[in-house]
């Protein structure tokens, strides 16, 4: 469905690659996971997968970088957004601006891509009901907090039922209930849907639960590629900076202790 | 209880005149900025704010909100007005003298025909404003052809400006909590501007790039027909009225210059 060959991106004024040979292949209702430390290249590799690279940043290209057979560069990004969504990790700049309430924030999406009246209604309760924000719909986007902006920015491009979700850091304000229930519907999204979801996060521990592949990123290379359990346990993860999941750093400090603890006091201290 | 809409004036309700298609109030609102120019007189002027506004007011259950925004919004014009012409407009009906300054009927009654005048041009369009949601004037205008990135550009500018507020109030205290300190005078603070507005307009720039990303991403430029989700109630009545209100401020325009000509 989408795919890089050997793809090099420079944003504009600038020597250091940003991407660097990547190669990809990624297959409709596959649910993508991309780690790596800041700057490793998670973003723009994001932008790339949406189509933003290169049709909102200029910069220079090398390779190939293909959705559904045709070049991106080919691509009118206005035809691609209903094809591709993209959340972004700054909620408060997501939200439009141009409508009052959250349904009729909802709506823009569907409004902009000419949906009919009746099926956008049945979008949008949908929408707002995958990440549990139905008690909002009438309340304005810019009276609600961080979190649940984000929960909003999800349902909007949700409603648009793109065939390709990318998410860059979306769950960065969430708390772990709003987070597991983005995860739970993104995994609804692709088992039910058929959607290819590819997101951008630091909690590995989601990404272990839910991806079906995961990839690691340092310097704008890709550096590993794999299923979660292979990836997210390997020694590699450390030394690129994107560290491990908490249950694996568990795992390991007890495997560190010379006896296994028996004690609540005992696992306190094997764990420390 | 009434209420209001983010950074608009539109008072929310299911009043006769909030359901009135938006065009119709916005013709009605032309027609009071003709009546504005082209009517003669105090008296002419302040019968269409007695007779016509008014009980339109009443009408649409904006009467105290209406009221109020005139107040506010005509209220130091009719206070400046009333000064300036009455002393400097001259006249022979001396009503006290200040000084060397003589402040005259003539000049008063010229002050008040100058307010009466902007009461009624923008007593329309805070009519307008108040019993119309924004949003809807806007789709309004944009399913008859007017471009859809402006109504954007007016829409976000509505909204935005208490996010900016509150963002200002963060870098505030942000920059408090570093030790700025804000609590004192008025020449200190205005000295004190600076890194305040500073943060406040980079942030807002660097979020630019962002935010037309994020409206790509919402389809704003897709080539597709644009839908609402709203549809705006219409009539064959509705559509008559508009057209004789707006041959009705034609018509006066046309009377004032044929009668200032002749």
């Amino acid at each position: 469905m989408i795919r890089l060959k050997k793809f090099s991106y420079w944003y504009p004024a600038t020597e250091q690659h940003a991407l660097d040979r990547i190669t990809l292949d990624i297959p409709e209702g596959q649910f993508l996971g991309i780690v790596g430390a800041n700057g490793a290249g998670k973003s723009t590799l994001c932008y790339a997968l949406s189509g933003f690279v290169p049709h909102f940043y200029n910069g220079e290209l090398e390779g190939e970088l293909s959705f559904d057979n045709t070049p991106m560069a080919e691509l009118d990004l206005g035809k691609l957004a209903g094809q591709v969504g993209l959340v972004f990790q700054n909620p408060f700049n997501q939200i439009s601006g141009a409508r009052f309430t959250v349904r009729e924030e909802i709506a823009f999406g569907l409004e902009n891509l000419g949906v009919p009246r009746a099926e956008m209604r049945d979008r949008i309760e949908e929408a707002m009901e995958l990440v549990n924000i139905q008690e909002l719909a009438e309340r304005s986007p810019f009276s609600v907090s961080g979190g649940q902006q984000q929960r909003i920015a999800i349902a909007s491009i949700l409603a648009m039922q793109p065939r390709v979700l990318v998410l860059d850091e979306p769950t960065s304000q969430l708390d772990p209930d709003g987070t597991r229930d983005v995860f739970a519907a993104l995994s609804k999204l692709v088992s039910t849907r058929k959607i290819t979801v590819i997101i951008a996060e630091h909690k590995l521990e989601w990404l272990a639960t839910f991806c079906d592949r995961v990839i690691a990123l340092a310097n704008g290379r890709l550096r590993a590629e794999g299923s979660p359990q292979d990836v997210l346990s390997s020694e590699q993860m450390l030394r690129l900076g994107v560290g491990r999941t908490q249950y694996s750093e568990a795992a390991a400090r007890l495997l560190r202790s010379k006896q296994l603890p028996v004690t609540l006091e005992q696992a306190k201290k094997a764990l420390q | 209880m009434p209420s209001m809409r983010g950074g608009t004036i539109y008072v929310e309700g299911r009043s006769g005149l909030h359901k009135l298609h938006p065009l119709t109030k916005l013709a009605l609102s032309g027609l009071c900025f003709a009546c504005a120019a082209a009517l003669p007189g105090l008296p002419w002027l302040l019968g269409m704010f007695v007779l016509v506004l008014m009980p339109l007011a009443i009408w649409g259950r904006i009467t105290r909100a209406f009221l109020k925004a005139c107040l506010l919004v005509v209220g130091p014009f009719l206070l400046s007005l009333a000064i300036i012409q009455g002393f400097f407009h001259g006249g022979d009906t001396v009503l006290f003298q200040l000084g060397r300054f003589t402040y005259t009927l003539e000049g008063l009654m010229a002050g008040l025909l100058f307010a009466a005048r902007l009461l009624v041009a923008l007593g329309g369009t805070l009519l307008l404003m108040q019993s119309t949601d924004q949003a809807q004037l806007m789709q309004a205008l944009t399913e008859r052809g007017f471009p859809a990135r402006i109504a954007y550009v007016v829409l976000t500018a509505i909204q935005i400006f208490p996010s900016f507020q509150d963002r200002a109030q963060v870098i505030m205290d942000a920059q408090q909590a570093r030790g700025l300190e804000l609590q004192t005078g008025a020449l200190n603070r205005a000295r004190l501007l600076l890194p305040m507005v500073g943060p406040l307009i980079l942030g807002s720039v660097m979020d630019v790039s962002e935010r037309a990303m994020a409206l790509e991403a919402r389809g704003f430029s897709s080539p597709a027909q644009k839908t609402s989700l709203h549809s705006l109630a219409d009539s064959a009545s509705q559509r008559t009225l508009r057209w004789l209100l707006v041959a009705a401020a034609l018509g006066l325009l046309a009377w004032r210059v044929g009668s200032a000509l002749a």
